[in-house]
């Protein structure tokens, strides 16, 4: 094999996931009547923000060699905490700022505080206790969710302040500002994670712990601070939900965690840690949102999407085990 | 004791694991520029030794002077900011990133791009070349995943790792384990050229012939302690072997 088409496969291997979410839209395109149209895809991303925000905590933490199953329920908290301050029906405060803007930062400090908090302590008890990642974070999965029950006593929070709506409301080249702060953050956190010294250790740790401690870098600072970061972007996709849904319920963003896993898993994240870039997972959250779109317009049951993501998460692992193979075969 | 100038002094180094002694109290010096071969039977405490120097472990009772000051580290990053650099048995490099990133690991090269530290990937690749070069080591492309890597190769590159970075003292616990006979030599032609530099040098080995070839002074520890503090010169293998054994003899091993 020459260098040169040694280098492309390699090329088409690590982004292999935007080359399937290329075809699964070509295919979509000229198979489901009305799909192809600027519309459908603006929606696609439109309704990929909230699930992508948070599947670039995930992604980090479980690149990071660790595990948090609690961003589901974080990003619930944060957008319940919205929702009961800023919010003028149901259980809503109704906090009145003036000028009336001041409610968007205020509003985005709360959600990031709460998030980074549960993170924090997360990341306390993993890595300072040493307790096991998936425990201590599967009980915050469980406690932040009863939490939000107990704090909206099972009621919801309606309307919200315009002020802050307003992000889901205005576009800018067709697509409303919160898709474009879902991509900001994926761009952000994509150059974090490939191009400095903090990405490069957050790498390096995942795939062994031991050597990079021995190497003098700083192992337990940058594991909290990944948990906190996990913790603040899930509190930023709560954000994102409380404007999406103009409010807050209970059950806001149950199951999310399923879909955050597979979108995580079909952009091409190992969960053993060590391997995995963040552009990926955004073409992971575009191609479940792309394949929602379909089933939608083809008129198919909405049970039977989860069918399909489930295959579509063996898929993924499948073609991470094919992908290593030709690897091998490459050296 | 050491003609050369002291660089580490060990005082009655101890450690213990709940009852259990590793070590006894270690005594001894390194030089500046001097080659010490650390010799002993398996579970004698030399890894241990070198886990306390290094800022992995803490010992339980003894105090070390590093260039005549009072000196612990506390943690391996502590060890490295005073100038010891440590190459273990299972070697610690991160197969999931290529050659550039495990040689730089910790210490990247950066760039400020709007005040955020970038790395400088084309400045740390024109480095590790040049280190490479320097070796004689050849890799084929530096940008590589070590997992792709043979043995061999990955523990040539840990070892250009302390070559390149040297600082005062290194610390070697069996660099050869995975190496063949030509590179072997190369590694102990490093380790030489390392040391007339000025820098200290312990090597555990369990090579013998590696330490007569290569050591300014062996020390052996039997049992927790040092039952053998030998210029390499005035001793031979069959009284090292004694030594490290322990048979009655040995004690008259030491002439220096």
């Amino acid at each position: 094999m020459t260098p040169r088409s040694r280098k492309s496969l390699e090329f088409v291997l690590d982004n292999l996931v935007w080359f399937i979410l290329l075809a699964v839209l070509v295919l979509f395109s000229a198979g489901v009547p009305n799909y192809f149209q600027l519309g459908i895809f603006a929606n696609i991303i439109e309704a990929s923000s909230v699930l992508g925000v948070m599947s670039i905590g995930l992604a980090l933490v479980i690149i990071a060699g660790h595990m948090d199953l609690s961003v589901e329920s974080v990003a619930a908290l944060s957008a319940m905490t919205v929702g009961v301050l800023f919010c003028s029906a149901g259980i809503g405060l109704n906090i009145q700022l003036t000028p009336e803007w001041l409610a968007v930062p205020a509003s985005l400090a709360a959600a990031l505080f709460v998030g980074g908090l549960i993170g924090a302590l997360n990341g306390f008890l993993i890595v300072k206790a040493k307790m096991n990642a998936f425990i201590v974070t599967l009980a915050s999965y469980i406690w932040v969710r009863g939490l939000v029950l107990a704090v909206s006593g099972g009621r919801s929070a309606q309307d919200l302040a315009p002020a802050i709506r307003w992000f889901g409301v205005q576009r800018l080249m067709g697509l409303p500002l919160t898709a474009w702060l879902a991509i900001l953050c994926f761009a952000v956190f994509s150059f974090v994670l490939a191009r400095t010294p903090f990405g490069r250790h957050l790498i390096m740790i995942g795939g062994n712990e031991n050597a990079t401690f021995r190497a003098g870098i700083k192992v337990n600072r940058i594991l909290m601070l990944s948990f906190i970061i996990a913790g603040s972007v899930a509190g930023l996709a709560g954000w994102l939900l409380a404007i999406r849904t103009s409010g807050a319920t209970a059950n806001l963003g149950t199951g999310m965690l399923f879909n955050a896993f597979a979108a995580v898993v079909i952009g091409g994240v190992s969960l053993k840690g060590g391997v995995g870039q963040l552009p990926g997972v955004y073409a992971g959250v575009l191609l479940l949102a792309s394949i929602n779109t379909a089933i939608n317009l083809m008129g198919l049951p909405a049970t039977s999407t989860q069918v399909i993501h489930g295959l579509l998460v063996l898929v993924a692992v499948l073609l991470d085990t094919l992908k290593l193979a030709i690897r091998q075969r490459l050296k | 004791m050491t003609r050369f100038e002291p660089l580490l002094v060990l005082d009655d180094i101890a450690k213990n694991y709940g009852a259990i002694e590793a070590l006894k109290g270690i005594t001894f010096t390194i030089g500046k520029g001097e080659v010490v071969a650390l010799l002993g039977d398996n579970g004698a405490g030399k890894s241990t030794l070198v886990k306390i120097i290094s800022g992995g472990l803490d010992p339980s009772r003894g105090t070390m002077l590093f260039e005549g000051r009072k000196f612990l580290a506390r943690s391996p990053s502590e060890a490295k900011a005073a100038g010891i650099e440590t190459v273990y048995q299972d070697l610690s490099l991160c197969t999931n990133v290529d050659v550039v990133a495990n040689f730089f690991m910790g210490r990247e090269l950066t760039k400020r791009i709007m005040g955020i530290p970038v790395l400088d990937e084309k400045a740390m690749e024109r480095e590790v070349e040049q280190a490479m070069a320097n070796a004689g080591t050849r890799i084929p492309s530096l940008r590589t995943n070590v997992e792709h890597l043979s043995g061999g190769q990955r523990q040539a590159i840990e070892l250009n790792r302390f070559v390149h970075w040297g600082g005062k003292l290194v610390l070697l616990d069996e660099p050869f384990a995975a190496l063949g006979v030509e590179q072997t030599r190369r590694g102990l032609e490093m380790i030489r050229a390392v040391a007339n530099r000025g820098i200290g040098v312990v090597i555990i080995t369990h090579i013998m012939q590696q330490a007569f070839q290569v050591a300014d002074r062996i020390v052996v520890i039997r049992q927790g302690v040092v039952a053998g503090d030998v210029e390499t010169t005035k001793t031979s293998p069959d009284a090292v072997v004694r030594m490290i054994t322990g048979e009655s003899l040995a004690s008259t091993g030491a002439a220096g």
